[in-house]
């Protein structure tokens, strides 16, 4: 495949193409899941390859790409690449550039500790049966699901400057839910949230203690079901890794995708409140709020040693003791803001188009553990696992509810609530933080399904973060 | 040009103890992205898969195959047949589809070919002209696909079909304040794209945004749900249409089967046949796709239910998927309706929705792409984006009356696959819509 990719950049040297890339993926998935304690799917895809050919020409970016692999498929790729691109040229005001880079050539081969493609299929069926069975509908427990999703992805790069990457790796999404009901009420538990995505294999389900937590999900499932939902305007909460992923992922990690500045996502996925002009001064969150983006950090599934055109893998302050101070770009876009790009430009395939998307987007910790925030908590709410999400157009308001919320009273916790909602806007959020747990009890909590770009994108990205308190916020909104 | 399928089918009829359902598709799109009224990238892009959902009794196995070949497909048989047999059973499969009913054959007019790059840039050209002397620029998508595909299974179902959707969404924003409107172009026959009622149509919005920008504070209001709101919001509500919604708890539509939901002027269907819309010959593993009633003046009819819950809720089977859902228009214009207003707001598009419960229909979500203030009946300034929470069954409860003309509203499917689908839907005046926080931003 290295000839392969490498004799199809050979063609792509030319005068008129000031950028080229070649990207080929070979990727092998399975999904296996289990609706009230019996398998309802077990499907795979092995082997699926797919090429994207890009080209800048005339300052315009033309794409195409397929699964086919053949010379016939890439003759024709090639020629319908240069011609989007120059047609393209034809509705254009401003031509992209941006400076070449050093070529880089990289290898990386991630190998999870059980292979879930080749590990004995009795003992993964087996171990997805027990857990399916150990929630199947009883009691008040009316509908139950286990899911366990694995890929493998093979990936070649290569482009005209001369970097060239040759990497692989494992990701596996595990999750499980229950459902009960009572009396025309639905309530739902998973475990372990809704980003329980890892670099990893089988393993996965075994180090996030599936089987230890199946009675836990249960319970708190059913006792739900009778919880009183918050009664308070506003109060201090505490937000779990399960959810604190997410509020980080849609409040910051897209909000400083610099793509969306431009316009670029206007059509689906939205602006942003960011501005340029606020890079160095803006107080986005309080001083104890630092997050990177981290690409060069193996253990998220935003690792590469270089993104989808070129750029080495970087770790990078975006928000350094609560001021903004840089954005996750692509190269055009870090030449339009006069910053070095941040290798964060990625196709979720081969045949995608690389776009600005989160790596290992991470809250940087703070100190102590979740026990001792608790502790030292005199009267607010623990939530966790996420239920409902949604934010603006500009990243700017945001409403999350969680499965669960734990009542916090004098440090200790007094009982449950169903359906806590918080909402905010995003500077008054990040800037309400006063505490951020410590190295203990931070982590990766990865998702196979952040979407983006058109045609859409399915981007698997992680986020290290640690449980952190926000004080004073709203949770009025009652249904 | 189905050798694969042909093939796969060969090979499995060799094992008369599977039942199986198999299909190939080919599918490509020439997407054209723009932004800053100009070109931000052109993308073709194509596939051919072959799918496959072997049963053994009550045991099954499915497989997909990307770029599919004779030793792929061998490969793939293998490594099923050496799994299928230790599965475990769901007992609740009975039989692959059993419908053998055809649809007329149409002609289909490959749109790829038909609409090329260079027209496309030139109606964008065209209306960009026109937006910069209001000082916008147009951002969004002109997306054109073609698909095929053939079914077959083991109750010698043999169906085929092919589609070729058209996708324009034009956003215009303002070059300083940011305010943004927008206007879209459906369907899968481009002889209904006027080019002039639709600048004219996105001109009208623009000079909406003349008007001063106010914020609102959080409260019901009586609202006008543009077209495009009514139908995010009634596909919504279809999930609970569903019979897996029904069989998983979580259908608003539990026990309510021929009890009126909604009032008399409320009906939708869901209806693949309209020319006006992108058409539907087959659903859900392959059952001929049929108009189905799903509210009929307020009363709710009929679940969608396919083969397999069929078998498991005792429903009545139509392989409807809701891809062509119709909300039937009443009886106002919408001056007519707007001039109802003594103080409320039009809402133009929706943003970011999510359930908070399904079964309740209570979600949260954002205005975006025009909010606009009324006044004594009139359109008199220009609103921050609001978010609502609100139960989609009280919305539809609230509906006090619909404008007497319906819209075809399409919609890209981005997460997990591409496709774009259609739904037609009238202007609707709501009362008592539930805004519960302004977002600050335009």
């Amino acid at each position: 495949m290295e000839t392969k990719i490498k004799s199809i950049i050979a063609r792509l040297a030319d005068k008129d193409i000031q950028f080229a890339d070649v990207r080929i993926s070979i990727t092998d998935n399975e999904s296996i899941s289990f609706n009230n304690g019996h398998l309802r799917n077990y499907g795979s895809s092995h082997g699926s390859p797919a090429i994207g050919i890009r080209v800048l020409m005339n300052g315009c970016w033309g794409f195409a790409g397929s699964k086919d692999l053949s010379p016939t498929s890439v003759d024709r790729l090639i020629a319908r690449a240069k011609s989007n691109a120059m047609q393209g040229s034809l509705f254009l005001k401003e031509k992209v550039s941006f400076p070449a880079l050093s070529p880089t050539v990289a290898e990386y081969h991630h190998q999870p500790e059980i292979n879930p493609f080749t590990m004995a299929k009795e003992e993964k069926m087996d171990y997805l049966g027990k857990l399916a069975l150990a929630i199947a509908p009883h009691g008040k427990i009316v509908h139950s699901y286990v899911s366990g999703e694995f890929m493998r992805q093979e990936k070649y790069y290569a482009n005209t400057e001369g970097s060239y990457s040759h990497t692989s790796f494992y990701n596996t999404l595990p999750i499980m839910m229950v459902v009960a009901a009572d009396s025309g009420q639905v309530q739902s538990r998973t475990w372990p949230g809704h980003m329980s995505a890892g670099r990893a294999g089988f393993e996965l389900f075994y180090e996030q203690q599936f089987a230890e937590n199946t009675d836990r999900i249960i319970k708190e499932a059913t006792d739900l079901l009778t919880a009183p939902v918050i009664s308070e305007e506003r109060a201090d909460i505490i937000i779990g890794n399960g959810h604190l992923a997410l509020q980080l992922h849609e409040s910051v990690g897209h909000a400083t995708e610099a793509d969306r500045i431009f316009g670029m996502e206007i059509s689906y996925a939205g602006k942003t409140f960011v501005r340029p002009e606020m890079l160095g001064n803006y107080q986005y969150g309080s001083p104890i709020v630092n997050i990177y983006s981290d690409s060069t950090d193996p253990k998220g599934l935003g690792y590469h040693p270089m993104d989808d055109e070129g750029v080495p893998g970087r770790k990078m302050d975006i928000i350094r003791d609560g001021i903004l101070v840089d954005q996750q770009t692509s190269r055009h876009i870090a030449h339009m803001l006069g910053l070095q790009p941040s290798s964060n430009m990625k196709g979720s395939y081969a045949d995608d188009m690389p776009l600005v998307r989160m790596t290992n987007l991470c809250l940087s910790p703070g100190k102590g553990s979740l026990a001792e925030l608790i502790k030292a908590t005199e009267n607010g709410y623990y939530l966790d696992f996420t239920k409902t999400w949604s934010i603006d157009d500009n990243r700017n308001n945001f409403q999350f509810t969680t499965e669960i919320g734990y009542k916090i009273k004098d440090g200790e916790i007094v009982g449950i609530v169903k359906e806590p909602t918080y909402f905010g806007i995003t500077k008054d959020f990040w800037n309400a933080c006063d505490a951020i747990c410590g190295d203990e009890e931070w982590g990766y909590y990865s998702t196979f399904h952040c979407g983006k770009g058109e045609p859409g994108q399915i981007m698997q990205l992680s986020h290290g973060v640690a449980p952190a308190r926000f004080k004073n916020i709203n949770i009025s909104v009652k249904m | 040009m189905y050798e694969q399928l042909q093939y796969l089918k060969l090979a499995l009829e060799k094992h008369p103890e599977l039942k199986y359902s198999i299909i190939q598709r080919s599918w490509q799109t020439d997407f054209l992205r723009f932004y800053h009224s100009q070109t931000n990238y052109n993308i073709s892009k194509d596939n051919i898969n072959l799918s496959a959902d072997l049963y053994l009794n009550k045991k099954s196995f499915s497989f997909s195959i990307d770029d599919p070949t004779e030793a792929k497909i061998d490969a793939a048989l293998q490594n099923a047949f050496s799994i299928i047999d230790s599965l475990p059973e769901d007992p609740d499969f009975v039989d692959v589809e059993d419908d053998l009913s055809l649809v007329e054959s149409r002609q289909i007019t490959n749109n790829i070919e038909a609409l090329s790059l260079q027209h496309k840039t030139e109606i964008l050209s065209s209306l960009a002209q026109s937006a910069a002397q209001y000082d916008f620029e147009l951002y969004g998508t002109f997306i054109c696909n073609y698909s095929s595909y053939r079914l077959m299974n083991s109750n010698n179902l043999d169906k085929s079909s092919a589609t070729s959707p058209i996708y324009l969404e034009i956003k215009a924003v303002h070059n300083k304040t940011q305010l943004t409107v927008m206007e879209t172009f459906g369907g899968d026959d481009f002889r209904y794209f006027d080019l002039e009622d639709f600048r004219s149509r996105l001109i009208k919005k623009i000079e909406f945004c003349d008007n001063a920008v106010v914020d609102v504070e959080p409260g019901t209001y009586d609202v006008i749900l543009a077209p495009r709101c009514v139908a995010e919001f009634v596909q919504y509500l279809s999930y609970g249409m569903s019979a897996r919604a029904l069989d998983q708890h979580s259908s608003y539509f539990d026990g309510k089967i021929d009890q009126q939901v909604f009032p008399s002027h409320v009906s939708i269907i869901d209806d693949p046949s309209d020319p006006e819309m992108i058409r539907m010959d087959y659903g859900s593993g392959g059952h001929i796709y049929q108009p189905l009633k799903l509210v009929d003046k307020g009363f709710f009819r009929s679940f969608m239910c396919n083969q397999y819950y069929h078998y498991k809720t005792g429903l009545p089977k139509n392989g409807n998927t809701a891809s062509c859902l119709k909300i039937a228009p009443g009886t106002d214009s919408v001056d007519e309706l707007i001039g109802k207003v003594k103080k409320g707001l039009y809402i133009s598009s929706l943003h970011y929705m999510n359930f908070i419960n399904p079964k309740e229909t209570s979600l949260t979500g954002l205005t975006r792409d025009g909010t606009f203030l009324i006044e004594d009946g009139k359109i008199s300034k220009v609103v921050m984006n609001l978010r609502f929470t609100e139960r989609i069954e009280r919305i539809l409860k609230h509906i006090v009356a619909l404008e007497n003309r319906a819209y075809t509203i399409p919609f890209s499917e981005n997460y997990e696959s591409f496709d774009i689908s259609t739904v037609k839907a009238p202007h609707a005046l709501v009362n008592g819509f539930n805004i519960t926080s302004s977002t600050n931003t335009i």
